[in-house]
């Protein structure tokens, strides 16, 4: 395993009773990088991490985790990586602050951490509220906090923003962008495509168990700019999309030699129109 | 130093938790309450004076309500609380292991059982003099370590709070009724010596008669073949699917 290789997943296959849920999944998770893990619901996203976290056995392939094959990992894993599902509860009767010193405790953190966490999280100012009166965007905040009080080398996110307002959405991107730059690898899984473009390095679409593609954002948009169009805003106020031929690059140039231009804007695909691309179903009805 | 640190931390949490949750708590105020109002009714009844066998009476009626009560549904409840908040796997994924987390589950319970226990004796009229301390103390850890330990059972076969106590209730009838009544019914009273509340029921009982009391091999076996069994249902319903089923 390359030094910087936190995470290598070879051949990993998966099957319930009859249903394949996860078909020859190959991925590797580098020092410091954001991989993206993209798909509609059911479609194997939190399969794989139980898998990688040791909650599941694969039914082939190899799974190995900090240069550990995750068949033969214990439970001091997790004094290395961190977990947060959309499910992870608090301990709503416990205090925010008894909440993370709790954690503080088996992890053998010191209180100070603690302190910087709360500080991290803005929820300082609630530390001795009841933890069932945080609000939802709060009380994810407190459980990503937990999730990287022990500063963790792999943080492993299962859908962190799933029905949270947008504002605390932002506010939980500026926060994993800025453990990304500490240093920390994330692995996260979503289905909200503008979310995995504006964190990721990497992505990798999921369908039915399978890798369908995967690279940066960038890259994927690209490779799937076949029919090149621009989106051009006149001095009238008309809107026009014209695709690439030589007539309307003649006409473009006229218009701009004319300043008849207001605004320019080239329409690469979204994530969202690459995985319909590839798949042929649209995120939100492939899981039906 | 590792393993202390984990297992003070869950059984902080689960101090925390049972102690705030009103619905396990009841349990402990409602053994003591009951043996206080029972043993007030029966002296009015008695005209200020409490016979041997209404003494033994109560004490039955509180051990075998502490044990019932304490053990199945504050362990198996505090357990499903888990399981219904999400809180369960988080701990279970933060390094703690399977055993870290039975001892610190049954820790305060069984600490709570025992005090109840010997609350049950000073309250329910008998003399002190008459009680062989550490016989008591002995049978009383025993037993709260058996009821701790099918709590631990009814918590890994609950989903929720509501189906842990469905899963005590037939439990309780069983190790609750028949030592409470064990003093009604010369059959009950048979059966009643093969179950663990039984055994310290009837400890009980005899001393409030007055009887000297020696640990016979049927009630050490009784508890030693209980505790062993319902270890043993654990590990194999644990092995299966561990603390929450996927």
């Amino acid at each position: 395993m390359e030094q910087n290789v936190l995470l290598d997943l070879s051949h990993i296959s998966k099957r319930y009773k009859t249903e394949l849920a996860l078909k020859d999944i190959n991925i590797t998770l580098h020092k410091g990088e954001i991989l993206g893990f993209l798909g509609p619901s059911g479609a194997g996203k939190t399969t794989t991490i139980k898998i990688i976290t040791g909650q599941l056995r694969q039914t082939s392939g190899e799974a190995k985790i900090l240069d550990t094959d995750t068949v033969n990992i214990d439970e001091s894993i997790y004094e290395k990586i961190g977990v947060v599902s959309d499910q992870s509860g608090i301990y709503e009767k416990m205090t925010v602050w008894q909440n993370l010193s709790m954690f503080a405790k088996i992890w053998r953190v010191p209180s100070v951490r603690v302190e910087e966490v709360l500080h991290q999280v803005k929820l300082y100012e609630h530390r001795k509220k009841p933890a069932g009166k945080l609000s939802k965007g709060q009380t994810q905040r407190l459980v990503l906090a937990r999730a990287v009080l022990h500063k963790p080398r792999i943080l492993f996110l299962d859908e962190p923003t799933s029905g949270l307002d947008p504002s605390t959405a932002v506010s939980i991107h500026k926060m994993l962008l800025g453990l990304k730059e500490e240093g920390m690898s994330i692995f996260l899984t979503t289905h909200n495509m503008e979310e995995a473009t504006k964190l990721c390095d990497r992505v990798a679409l999921l369908y039915q168990g399978k890798i369908v593609e995967c690279g940066s954002p960038k890259e994927l948009c690209l490779k799937y700019n076949q029919n090149k169009k621009y989106h051009l805003l006149l001095n009238n106020q008309e809107e026009v999309v014209l695709e690439q031929s030589p007539q309307n690059i003649a006409k473009i140039s006229e218009w701009m030699q004319r300043d008849e231009i207001q605004c320019i804007h080239s329409c690469e695909p979204t994530l969202e129109h690459v995985f319909l691309q590839v798949t042929g179903a649209s995120l939100g009805l492939a899981s039906m | 130093m590792d393993n202390i640190n984990k297992l003070t931390a869950v059984a902080q949490i689960k101090w925390i938790c049972i102690t705030r949750n009103t619905a396990i708590m009841i349990g402990p105020l409602l053994t003591v309450a009951m043996v206080w109002m029972v043993k007030i009714l029966y002296s009015i009844n008695s005209g200020g004076n409490l016979s041997p066998v209404l003494v033994s009476l109560i004490l039955s009626m509180g051990i075998s309500l502490n044990l019932c009560m304490d053990g199945f549904l504050m362990v198996g409840t505090a357990i499903a609380e888990e399981k219904e908040k999400h809180t369960l796997r988080v701990l279970m994924t933060s390094s703690v292991n399977g055993i870290q987390y039975f001892i610190g589950s049954i820790l305060f319970p069984f600490v709570l059982i025992n005090i109840i226990n010997i609350v049950v004796l000073l309250i329910s009229g008998i003399s002190i003099s008459q009680v062989s301390v550490v016989a008591f103390l002995l049978v009383s850890a025993l037993a709260s370590l058996i009821s701790c330990v099918i709590g631990m059972i009814v918590g890994l076969c609950a989903k929720n709070q509501m189906n842990a106590n469905l899963i005590s209730y037939p439990l309780m009838i069983v190790f609750m009724m028949i030592p409470m009544f064990g003093n009604l019914s010369e059959k009950l009273h048979h059966i009643s010596g093969f179950l663990f509340t039984g055994v310290l029921a009837e400890m009980a009982s005899g001393f409030a008669e007055g009887m000297p009391y020696t640990l016979k091999p049927l009630d050490i076996a009784v508890l030693i073949g209980e505790l062993i069994i319902s270890i043993l249902v654990f590990l194999v319903l644990y092995r299966r699917n561990g603390y929450e089923k996927d």
